[in-house]
């Protein structure tokens, strides 16, 4: 077939590309500081104001995610997948109530990282440790989502172009990260936030590029596009089985977990937490976290699209060209090449494209942090605040190359599975991080115990029920009812609450003996 | 480990506040309220628009919450 994209596309892409990149080494001399110092590269200085943490956390947090996994999630099962629209309402509510309060004990005492806080909070480095590993697993996939979704782009741009697509795409994403790694290197989270603010006004470009355009290219558009769906459902059996119009009640437990369950865990990872602490103050911080369900608009009509798709005859053609496993993933970037103008199309996609790359950059900057400070220097307390930025910086490129490496040798399909048991792994510490923002008379073992026990059951009920299912159109809950979780994230809290009623108990009854 | 971080605020702030956080949490979890097709806008099912329009409800209840949380200060 003919290429999607012609040399005008190409150009505008590679050519807008290269102002990403310059913007990324640029951050280095933005605002200087002295990127030594940890809290310097990897928090910008604390110095980022209402608008710079909003547009930094915002892209930050709607990641290919948003741009991939969400779509490609509705145009397979249908209503289910628009739980990410209420997840994305009430994340940010938590947010506002626990980060300014983690920010406040980060600004008083040089925290970088969550696990930081949880150290002294229960003067415990072991728990740190757990915190801070558990930071760092569940960090990996959701770095290999942005590749798959930078993957799919590049799909999409190759397709007609050249015979092994995957083979040229690899090397295209291997050269991305090479930049990626050394203005991340040199730069930090300054060279994160200019190009943050490059990516967000794209990626809304894109969006509402194809709202405008949907009605012009599809006739009818969203109820063109919904009848069609509703066919498409009745004739291919498992197709948006979850519902096309409305969500079919066997499915509102589901969604209700499904929601619940994400909200709660999204501030607990430490891409989250690094973006909230690079904050000027407290307020600032808690009015641009208010004003961040507001990006989620564009998360709704990202996720629409992947019922729009359905009434663009040009679109679904395209994709019939994949095995229906990697349809989904090509979703929004497919609508934009069907439904723009080419030179618009090539900035929609480049959004996509750098809507990966920004988000990685500041996980695998997190994922550092986390190393250094709660798994390295409780080792090597003798460590100098250059020589910790030293290996942050290095650790840094090298979690970017894990993932990269992990995503050339797993199938794409594993990518999106492995980040859902990252979502449910990384849900389990927050008994420490956010109890501990209200409390300090929690008993640090029956915190390690809660935990432990809370990742065991989490993997272990993913694993073991309907392995098979979990690869069906309904692999976020592995085959289970409710998202598995919240479920492990109920057994942990109980532990936690009666374990440390017990621990008071017994100290409560020594110090009586002893008085 | 003291909390000295914590400033004080007075306890009517914090109710109201606290109240405007949980309204999207109780909306959205009122799922039978929501989950319908019809009035459909512009051919979008009321499932689909009617959740997308309560993320700038959100926003606005948090914005106003926020302001009350940190009276004053800049």
């Amino acid at each position: 077939m003919s290429p999607l994209v012609g040399p005008l596309g190409w150009g505008i892409f590679l050519g807008f590309f290269v102002i990403f990149v310059f913007l990324g080494f640029y951050g280095a001399r933005w605002r200087r500081g002295d990127l030594n110092q940890l809290h310097e590269w990897a928090l910008a200085g604390r110095r980022l104001g209402t608008f710079l943490v909003w547009f930094l956390v915002g892209a930050d947090l709607y990641t290919a995610y948003t741009f991939i996994a969400v779509p490609s999630g509705v145009f397979a099962s249908g209503a289910l997948y628009f739980f990410a629209v209420p997840y994305v309402a009430t994340t940010f509510a938590i947010a506002s109530v626990t980060m300014p309060v983690l920010w406040r004990w980060s600004r008083l005492r040089n925290y970088v990282t969550a696990a930081d806080f949880v150290q002294d909070r229960f003067n415990s480095k072991l728990l740190a440790g757990f915190i801070a590993a558990t930071g760092i697993v569940a960090e990996f996939p959701y770095i290999a989502l942005q590749i798959v979704g930078m993957q799919a782009v590049l799909t999409i741009m190759l397709l007609g172009i050249v015979k092994n697509i995957k083979l040229v795409s690899d090397l295209a994403l291997t050269i991305a990260f090479i930049i990626l790694a050394a203005f991340t290197y040199t730069s930090g989270l300054r060279g994160a936030t200019l190009t943050a603010v490059f990516k967000d006004a794209l990626v809304f470009l894109g969006v509402i590029a194809i709202l405008a355009a949907a009605p012009f290219a599809i006739s009818g558009a969203f109820s063109t596009a919904f009848k069609a769906a509703t066919l498409a459902a009745s004739t291919t059996k498992g197709l948006l089985a979850s519902g096309v119009d409305f969500l079919k009640t066997p499915f509102a437990a589901a969604y209700t977990t499904l929601w619940v369950g994400s909200a709660l865990a999204l501030y607990l990872y430490p891409h989250a937490v690094n973006g909230a602490l690079s904050a000027e103050s407290d307020k600032k911080l808690a009015l641009s976290t208010a004003l961040l369900p507001i990006y989620g608009v564009a998360l709704a009509l990202l996720a629409m699209y992947g019922i729009l798709v359905y009434g663009d005859a040009p679109a679904m053609k395209i994709l019939s060209l994949f095995p229906p496993s990697a349809r989904g993933s090509l979703v929004i970037p497919t609508l934009a090449v069907t439904t723009l103008p080419e030179w618009l199309a090539a900035l929609a996609l480049l959004g996509v494209f750098v809507g990966g790359l920004v988000p990685a950059a500041i996980m695998a900057m997190s994922q550092a942090n986390l190393l250094v400070r709660n798994l390295v220097k409780p080792l090597y307390p003798g460590i100098t605040p250059q020589g910790e930025t030293r290996v942050a910086k290095w650790a840094s490129v090298v979690f970017k190359f894990l993932a990269l490496g992990f995503v050339f040798i797993v199938p794409p399909t594993y990518a999106i599975w492995l980040q859902l048991l990252g979502g449910i792994i990384i849900t389990q510490t927050l008994p420490s991080v956010f109890l501990g923002l209200v409390t300090d008379r929690l008993d640090k073992y029956s915190l390690m115990v809660g935990w432990a026990v809370g990742l065991g059951l989490g993997v272990y009920l993913f694993v073991t029920p309907h392995i098979p299912a979990a690869f069906s159109p309904l692999y976020p809950i592995a085959g289970h009812l409710v998202y598995i979780a919240v479920i492990a994230l109920a057994v942990n809290l109980l532990i936690v609450l009666v374990g440390t009623g017990i621990a008071m108990a017994i100290r409560g009854n020594s110090s009586r003996i002893r008085s | 480990m003291t909390t000295k971080t914590t400033e004080k605020v007075a306890t009517w702030r914090k109710v109201v506040v606290g109240v405007l956080f949980a309204i999207p949490w109780i909306f959205y979890l009122l799922l039978p309220l929501y989950d319908t097709a019809q009035p459909e806008l512009g051919g979008v099912p009321f499932f689909y628009w009617f959740q997308t329009l309560w993320l700038v409800v959100s926003s606005i209840l948090f914005i106003i919450a926020v302001f009350i949380l940190y009276p004053g200060r800049r």
